[in-house]
């Protein structure tokens, strides 16, 4: 199993609890906007504490709250894509590419950057500020500069709501060929039913949330 | 540019009195005084206002700071300096009434320190200040405005010692100021008016100028010719009287 | 009145005390704005109190802690032999006080504007919290870093009431430009030194607000936010 995940957490009135397991490939998990999707991608990132739960990945344990273990973001190998892009602003795309590159271990890095560079598309945008780029280079860069950090597994949070309709085919097609050439478990997120259906290979509903 | 600063000047004052605690009744003089004068000048004002007078407002600072408000158009009625020269400066300006400057009083100068300083330094030609001093700095008035701090200068030329102790010095506002650096023990020695020296009860007076080591000190009053209020000359002449002396020689001071 | 020497001692009491506050501003910065304690209230009024104190109660304070009669004073002063008295050091004390805050506004507020979801993804990355700090949230602070170094360095540039309080004029070590102003106003027909010192002192001060908006300015230009309307 690629993922398996069971995790809950209180937010203010909402209650967020989910329990799956996924196989390898683009697992969606799929709901209207907050039922709290993008909180289980942030648990399973490590940049929200779950109230209970157990999180592993690919055989490692992310976290265990009856074991008491928590790893940090930067020790859970993963790569994250926002919708935003959340780019550096104040480093070029060479720099943003490389941020992760530069602190994951000579063994983790199972990608160079020219084949990232290559692979994505954007050799031109090297130099550029983020501030300059379109929604579909910054996504572009975004993404490379996620599998460039060694990442075992992505996530990724609605890459495509904040792209227009052009734009958000292309991006459709990286992520195409990130499920078809390499082995990387994606867990993707999203409320399009359109998206779900062509990317993924399984499909999990969020539960609705409990409010009180 | 002058008349329009001294009316700015003129225009603070005035909000300055007005808005301040004490109320003054309207034909009150308005009486600018060396800081020296502090207490015993308060205590004539005060018994000139049991008497059923308008009690004078007061107000205190070095004798070089209340020149310049004079010359700026402050509506001040009374006058008193520190030394002659500030009064003859007003005086070229045609700023005092004719006929109303006389000698007032006179003072002495002390070196002193703080109460629980040991220091022993008799005064006379050569007397090592420098040494006594250490790494402190000796407080004093302005040498080279305030009339305290000019006779304390003369002084220390007179003797021998000034070039010594120049570059050690702490230049305060006035007088006051500098007794207050003594008191707190900021400053291990002080050249302030012996009459300073009384009135305080943390410093001890080490020794006191010789009177021949500086010009004599001469206490001037006079009017100001700007002066329009009826009850200013009778304070005045009460301050010059022999009850008026009186007051000031319970003080420390010495009549002219 | 030696004018050279007033400014020359203007700089460097404002540039110690600006640089001197600095890490300390910046400190006090990042607590307040990301810390949650119990007492923050407290520490946020009691860095602000030299903004609405009375600079000569300021001053004041000093002299009754730093003097060397008071505590902290003769405890320097008996195990370092250091004094901050009639010391161009006193006035650089005196200075950074009354800047402090001003200081800790600015950095406090470019530190709460780090987008604090720019410092997770880095996490997610592969960056400790250290290496995040050092590569993100303080890179991305500079701006308001900058304009309170410049801000400090002007509110030194005009420190007056504590200074004159605390460690009175002394030509040469604390007779910095408004306190010169200040014993040149005392002296009936003094405005010729007067205006050249006024003179003086706006032009620093206009030039330390030019170069903070020139420093403004290349950051932006870098990022490529001209181009961007």
């Amino acid at each position: 199993m690629s993922f398996s995940v069971d995790v809950e957490k209180q937010l203010g009135d909402a209650r967020i609890a989910l329990r799956f397991e996924a196989a390898a490939g683009i697992t969606a998990l799929f709901g209207p906007s907050g039922s709290g999707k993008s909180s289980v991608l942030n648990m399973i990132a490590g940049l929200m504490r779950p109230d209970r739960g157990t999180i592993r990945v690919e055989e490692r344990l992310l976290f265990d709250s009856m074991a008491g273990v928590n790893l940090p973001p930067e020790q859970r190998r993963l790569g994250y894509v926002f919708q935003d892009a959340r780019l550096f602003p104040h480093r070029r795309v060479r720099a943003n590419l490389l941020y992760g590159y530069h602190l994951a271990p000579e063994e983790a890095r199972w990608m160079t950057c020219e084949q990232a560079v290559d692979f994505l598309g954007i050799g031109h945008l090297l130099d550029r500020w983020p501030a300059t780029l379109s929604g579909g280079e910054a996504q572009r860069v975004a993404i490379g500069r996620a599998l460039l950090s060694g990442a075992r597994f992505l996530l990724m949070d609605e890459p495509l709501a904040a792209l227009d309709r052009s734009r958000r085919e292309e991006i459709l097609r990286v992520i195409e060929r990130i499920r078809d050439e390499m082995r990387l478990p994606i867990l993707y997120v999203s409320h399009d039913r359109g998206e779900v259906d062509r990317l993924a290979a399984s499909v999990i509903a969020m539960p609705e949330t409990a409010t009180g | 540019m002058a008349s329009h600063y001294r009316r700015l000047i003129c225009a603070c004052i005035y909000l300055m009195l007005v808005c301040s605690g004490a109320a003054r009744a309207a034909d009150a003089p308005l009486v600018l005084a060396a800081s020296s004068l502090q207490e015993s000048l308060t205590a004539a004002a005060n018994i000139w206002a049991a008497s059923g007078n308008p009690r004078p407002v007061l107000s205190f600072a070095a004798s070089s700071v209340l020149a310049r408000q004079v010359e700026a158009g402050a509506p001040a009625d009374l006058f008193i300096a520190a030394d002659e020269q500030w009064m003859d400066y007003l005086d070229s300006k045609r700023l005092l009434a004719p006929r109303s400057r006389v000698a007032l009083l006179s003072n002495r100068l002390a070196l002193i320190a703080p109460r629980t300083s040991k220091v022993s330094l008799p005064i006379r030609s050569g007397f090592p200040l420098a040494q006594a001093l250490g790494n402190g700095r000796l407080a004093m008035a302005d040498p080279d405005a305030v009339p305290a701090g000019k006779y304390g200068k003369a002084a220390l030329v007179h003797l021998k010692v000034w070039a010594h102790v120049s570059r050690q010095l702490v230049r305060a506002d006035s007088a006051r100021a500098a007794l207050a650096l003594v008191e707190r023990g900021e400053a291990p020695l002080g050249i302030v008016y012996i009459t300073d020296a009384r009135a305080s009860a943390r410093v001890r007076i080490v020794g006191i100028f010789p009177a021949n080591s500086h010009m004599p000190i001469i206490y001037p009053i006079a009017r100001l010719a700007s002066s329009r209020n009826r009850e200013a000359e009778a304070f005045r002449r009460f301050l010059i009287s022999h009850a008026g002396k009186a007051i000031f020689a319970r003080h420390g001071f010495m009549a002219r | 009145m030696d004018i050279s020497q007033i400014i020359l001692l203007s700089l460097k009491v404002s540039i110690v005390a600006m640089l001197a506050s600095l890490p300390i501003a910046f400190l006090l910065a990042y607590v307040l704005a990301r810390g949650r304690f119990a007492g923050k209230i407290l520490l946020d009024a009691l860095v602000s109190l030299p903004l609405v104190l009375p600079p000569v109660v300021t001053g004041w304070l000093l002299l009754l802690a730093f003097g060397n009669t008071g505590p902290v004073g003769r405890l320097l002063n008996t195990t370092l032999g250091f004094t901050f008295m009639f010391r161009w050091t006193g006035a650089a004390l005196a200075a950074a006080i009354m800047a402090l805050p001003l200081m800790v506004r600015a950095m406090r507020l470019s530190i709460e504007a780090v987008d604090r979801r720019l410092e997770g993804a880095a996490r997610t990355l592969g960056a400790s919290p250290t290496r995040v700090f050092f590569s993100i949230t303080l890179p991305l602070s500079v701006p308001g870093i900058l304009a309170g170094a410049v801000l400090g360095f002007a509110r030194s540039m005009g420190e007056f009431g504590a200074t004159i309080t605390f460690v009175s004029n002394i030509p040469g070590e604390t007779q910095t430009l408004p306190i010169a102003i200040h014993a040149a106003l005392q002296n009936p027909g003094g405005e010729g030194i007067v205006t050249q010192l006024t003179l003086t002192s706006v032009a620093l001060s206009f030039c330390a607000l030019l170069a903070s908006e020139v420093l403004a300015r290349r950051s932006a230009v870098n990022k490529g936010h001209d181009h961007v309307l």
